[in-house]
């Protein structure tokens, strides 16, 4: 473990453990105390951020910056969440005492995963991070979010029995699992098989076509909040980070030919089958859980490709990816609550009643599609970049034709939903209230800042590899 | 720059800024709109004279200013010929701006008024330009002015299609002369006329292509046969005001100083080409005066005779010696005073009595005696009764066209001057002596404001024929001295075979004017009998309807094929909007009838798949 972070993984634990016993009947006192834990994480982060941002200099950075930056989105995304269960009104579907500690737990374990040092360690947190997600989906006790949790469940137990078994493996070859040795010696075949069932493993868990047949379900179904957890920074710490982890490691084996054409033809299928599928959606939050698998492709395309330009791509657009999702998910869980519906057949209009939820998910879809100046657009022309250098010609053409379809159908969500003449029966529809508001408007502006400043965030990003 | 170059700077600076001024001049002001614009013409009309001064007896002025980065200079000189039409161009703004105050359906007077200096700013620059390009941006410029003119004096849909004919007539012309200058400039590998005519070109090859081109703009401009067709619809359809300034003056002044300056100053010309200049203008003549005869609206009677009097000067200027483009040049300054002299009496009429069908008018004389005494000096110089300025201008195109040795154009030009003096016999007869019907009664005389200039352009019809040396002097023979061409003797009675020609020709047309009016008894049917001569009428008829009118034509044609293009334009459209959209439907609806939430079918996909990977992974060596 990297001893610099250790706190970010530990304080959080300690306040989890600490709601049940000090605040078990004061609500106010749960969310103070859950929101200041997160918010005081974010702040240290955020401080030392952006004086190395501003400053553009970076000779003193002597931490590892992949696990930085994904502790910073970490926490960023977790304070999102807090603080919109703050105001959203949970204690009316879940119990406060069990929400708050849960997603405390896993802001917890998610630090741990990215501050592992060796595979096993990797391992179990991931497990852990699992453990809390099947609660966290349940929360509202409604059938559809207990579906989506066993579904989660069923559907994601062979990708931990994947990575188990080939850990095991690997323990055949290395008794030391670090991350070093593995890299020293992953030319055995044994290594080799057990680090493609590892990546396996983690390509199921993340959704990535074949394996993502649980994604639309699952975060359709579950509470919203959390689906807004779930798709910004769970799947992702719990299953793309430790693919580009592999990916730094086996830069020079014998391994990359293999892996690396599985996880091009994966990626490429992802990226496809998410843009076709989330065309013909009818419900807001399912296809916001498709274009969620087409985007996951594009980091797994860029994994794929194993030379450092790709590493930072994949990185970059994870973070973005991570930003996108959270302000898509939070906005479609304020307009569920205001109109009662998610259908997209039945809203219409409500930018008229909405005005900053709607310019938000704007931002937020028009940088998914990639769109200059935000900085969905550098995340996705590093991708395609990567993939010409490295001769992957094709898939990179049909990447770039990929987007033309999230481009669509991002058009058509922004047209019929937010734009519009507005219904009779929409017409008591209010904004939601400002606080609900303004974890949006802070991402937002980080995408949009992120992208204007472009120059800044890669040369930060840059000494990733 | 120094106070020489101020003079020629002043006749299209002024008149821009002070235009742009009276733009945002309110519209309720009485009289302000009309003191800028006389008070700024009156002061280009001054400049110019003492530029026209200065060229005569000093020389030539020159300017030169940058423009557009090295591509093209506004370059202007101002020789002999630029500085003499600079002048009539100045003196006409200033005249039409005191004959508008009273003209009624000018149409908006702010707009009027911008667009009146505009000209002046326009014409101006294209009179002293010296670089080709630079006078195409001036001249081209007019197209705009000319079709706001049309469009602003009437909101009717004819005034409209009337518009839109001048303006797209004049913006092909402006094409011809586009395309001609280009190559014109590519093959003397310069754009300044000065320059170009330093050597001047042989007709041969891309030259006589330029020529052709140059020579269908600027004839076009001018409102020559077959592209005067917008002229007699304008006539109809606009105002009194425009139709003395521009067709009957500005157009004709510039129009023929590109002429004489391509025919004469810039190309040497052969034999053919001769001949088809000569020949255009005879037709024109001819064409014209026949369409002329017969009309019964005053307006358009005018138009067609200012129509025809273009023949003339193309004539004259067509036959390249001295005293053929003496008399087109001095005929083109003749014209523009009786011309517009004509349509400001018409203007008055028109307004005084509110109609313009000579079936109605008739007896005026006794009531507009001014007007009537104008219109009778003007009708006799364009008839050519001496000693009036037509007269002398029109035996120097008589003998200039003898003298190049074909006497169809001089029979052509003398036919023309019959039937001008027969038509000029019946107008004048309906209009001032006649008996006038019943929808006339209270006519009074027309305002000061519109007698004014008829009265100066009367006046300078009978100095320039009486004292017909004087502008021959001063304006004609600098002129052709300029154009190098030595001037001989022009000027004078001369009591020699062509004086009696003049004669018979004025005795032919009252002879025929006074068979008409006794046939019918009244005067504006003294036509009738050519009109309804056996031939002459179909060929009427099909004039009327628009058969010859070249711009019908090309309008059908035109038809026909966008609706083509339209049709080959649907077609891209429907597989551009059909095909990709239903496409990726198709492929979005059978992938996602694969997600139908059966949980075992995701299993069994994941299992097969995890396997599958894994061993390729792994262990492919088997």
């Amino acid at each position: 473990m990297v001893v610099d972070f250790l706190s970010y993984s530990l304080i959080p634990l300690f306040s989890a453990l600490a709601i049940p016993f000090i605040a078990r009947k004061n609500k106010r006192l749960i969310e103070l105390l859950s929101n200041v834990t997160l918010l005081s994480g974010l702040l240290n982060l955020s401080y030392i951020l952006l004086s190395y941002l501003i400053k553009n200099n970076y000779e003193t950075f002597t931490m590892d910056v992949y696990s930085f930056s994904m502790i910073f989105t970490i926490y960023l995304v977790g304070l999102s969440i807090t603080f919109f269960s703050t105001h959203y009104g949970i204690e009316n579907d879940t119990n406060p005492t069990s929400y708050y500690p849960l997603i405390l737990i896993g802001v917890s374990a998610m630090s741990s995963i990215v501050i592992a040092q060796d595979i096993f360690t990797l391992y179990i947190f991931v497990e852990a991070l699992s453990v809390v997600s099947f609660a966290l989906i349940t929360s509202d006790n409604s059938h559809t979010s207990i579906e989506a949790s066993i579904k989660y469940f069923f559907l994601t137990f062979p990708a931990s029995v994947l990575i188990i078994f080939g850990i095991s493996i690997l323990l055949l070859n290395h008794p030391n699992l670090d991350f070093s040795t593995i890299k020293d010696t992953s030319s055995k075949f044994l290594t080799i098989i057990a680090l493609s069932m590892i990546t396996v493993g983690f390509l199921i868990k993340s959704g990535i076509v074949p394996f993502h047949f649980w994604t639309p379900d699952v975060y359709q179904g579950a509470y919203s909040p959390i689906s807004a957890l779930l798709a910004g920074i769970i799947t992702k710490i719990g299953g793309v980070y430790a693919i580009i982890k592999i990916g730094i490691l086996i830069s020079n084996s014998q391994l990359n030919y293999f892996i690396s054409k599985i996880l091009l033809l994966s990626g490429i299928l992802s990226v496809l089958i998410g843009a076709f599928l989330a065309m013909i959606q009818k419900d807001f939050k399912r296809m916001l859980a498709y274009s969620s698998i087409s985007q996951m492709g594009y980091i797994i395309l860029a994994v794929a490709t194993f030379t450092p330009l790709g590493i930072i791509a994949a990185v970059f657009h994870l973070i973005n990816h991570a930003t996108f999702k959270t302000v898509l998910f939070l906005n479609s869980a304020c307009v569920e609550k205001q109109t009662g519906t998610t259908n997209i057949l039945e809203l219409k209009g409500l930018e008229h009643r909405m005005p900053t939820t709607a310019w938000t998910s704007i931002i937020a879809m028009m940088a998914t599609a990639g769109i200059p100046p935000l900085s969905g657009f550098w995340s996705k022309l590093l991708i395609i970049v990567a993939l010409w250098k490295n001769g992957n010609i094709y898939y990179a053409i049909i990447a770039l034709i990929a987007s033309i379809i999230t481009l669509a159908y991002f058009m058509i969500l922004q047209k019929k939903v937010f734009f519009g003449k507005l219904p009779e029966k929409f017409d008591g529809v209010k904004e939601a209230k400002f606080q609900l508001l303004i974890p949006v408007v802070v991402i937002s502006g980080i995408i949009i800042f992120s992208g204007l400043f472009f120059d800044r965030v890669y040369s930060y990003l840059s000494r990733i590899v | 720059m120094n106070e020489i170059q101020n003079l020629i700077l002043i006749p299209i600076i002024l008149p821009l800024t002070a235009g742009v001024l009276t733009l945002m001049v309110r519209e309720r002001t009485k009289y302000l709109k009309e003191f800028i614009a006389i008070s700024t013409t009156l002061v280009s009309l001054f400049s110019s004279l003492t530029a026209l001064k200065y060229v005569n007896s000093i020389g030539d002025i020159n300017y030169e200013c940058d423009w557009l980065g090295s591509f093209s200079l506004m370059q202007f000189r101002v020789d002999q010929l630029s500085a003499f039409i600079l002048l009539s161009v100045s003196l006409f703004s200033f005249l039409i701006s005191i004959y508008s105050i009273s003209v009624k359906n000018k149409g908006n007077s702010k707009i009027f008024y911008f667009l009146l200096l505009l000209t002046q700013f326009q014409a101006a620059g294209v009179a002293v330009s010296d670089n080709l390009i630079s006078m195409l941006f001036f001249w081209e410029s007019m197209v705009i002015v000319l079709y706001l003119y049309i469009y602003i004096s009437a909101s009717t849909n004819s005034t409209r299609t009337t518009a839109l004919k001048a303006f797209l007539i004049n913006g092909v012309s402006d094409l011809a002369l586009l395309i001609g200058i280009m190559i014109l400039g590519y093959i003397s590998n310069t754009f300044v006329m000065s320059e170009i005519s330093k050597s001047k070109l042989i007709v041969s090859g891309w030259a006589t292509i330029a020529y052709i081109l140059l020579l269908t703009g600027t004839l076009t401009k001018a409102g020559a046969f077959p592209f005067h067709t917008w002229i007699p619809d304008a006539a109809l359809n606009s105002n009194a005001a425009f139709m003395a300034y521009i067709p009957a003056s500005i157009d004709k002044l510039l129009g023929i100083y590109f002429l004489t300056r391509i025919t004469v100053f810039l190309y040497t010309l052969n034999h053919t080409m001769q001949l088809i200049v000569m020949g255009v203008g005879a037709i024109t003549i001819i064409v014209a005066v026949m369409m002329a005869f017969i009309q019964t609206d005053y307006k358009r009677l005018l138009s067609y005779h200012a129509i025809s009097q273009t023949g003339y000067m193309i004539l004259g200027v067509g036959t390249l010696n001295p005293i053929g483009i003496a008399g087109g040049l001095f005929h083109m300054v003749n014209n523009a005073i009786y011309k517009s002299c004509l349509f400001m009496t018409s203007g008055a009429v028109e307004r005084q009595t509110d109609t313009n069908n000579l079936e109605k008018l008739g007896g005026l004389f006794s009531k507009m005696p001014i007007t009537a005494i104008c219109f009778i000096i003007s009708a006799a110089a364009i008839s050519g009764i001496p000693p009036l300025n037509g007269f002398f201008s029109k035996e120097l195109v008589y003998k200039g066209s003898l003298l190049t040795g074909y006497t169809i154009f001089f029979i052509a030009a003398e036919i023309g001057s019959i039937f001008t003096l027969a038509s000029f016999l019946k107008l004048g007869h309906t209009v001032f002596f006649d008996k006038p019907s019943s929808s006339i009664e209270n006519v009074k005389e027309a305002p000061l404001s519109m007698l004014i200039p008829m009265i100066i352009l009367c006046i300078l019809c009978i100095i320039f024929g009486f004292g017909a040396h004087f502008p021959i002097r001063h304006f004609i023979s600098p002129s052709l001295i300029s154009l190098g061409y030595i001037s001989e003797e022009l000027s004078g009675f001369h009591t020699d075979n062509l004086f009696l020609v003049a004669l018979s020709v004025i005795l032919i047309a009252l002879t025929n004017h006074i068979f008409g009016y006794q046939r019918t008894n009244r005067a504006y049917k003294a036509s009738d009998h050519i009109h309804h001569a056996p031939i002459l009428k179909d060929i009427y008829e099909m004039a009327e309807k628009g058969y010859f009118d070249l711009y019908e034509i090309f309008k059908k044609i035109f038809r026909t094929f966008a609706n083509f293009l339209f049709k080959i334009d649907r077609v891209f459209d429907s597989i551009i909007d059909y095909i990709p959209s239903n496409s990726s439907y198709k492929i979005s609806e059978t992938f996602s009838s694969v997600h139908s939430g059966v949980y075992s079918l995701y299993m069994f996909f994941i299992f097969s798949f995890a396997i599958i990977f894994v061993i390729y992974l792994g262990g492919i060596k088997w």
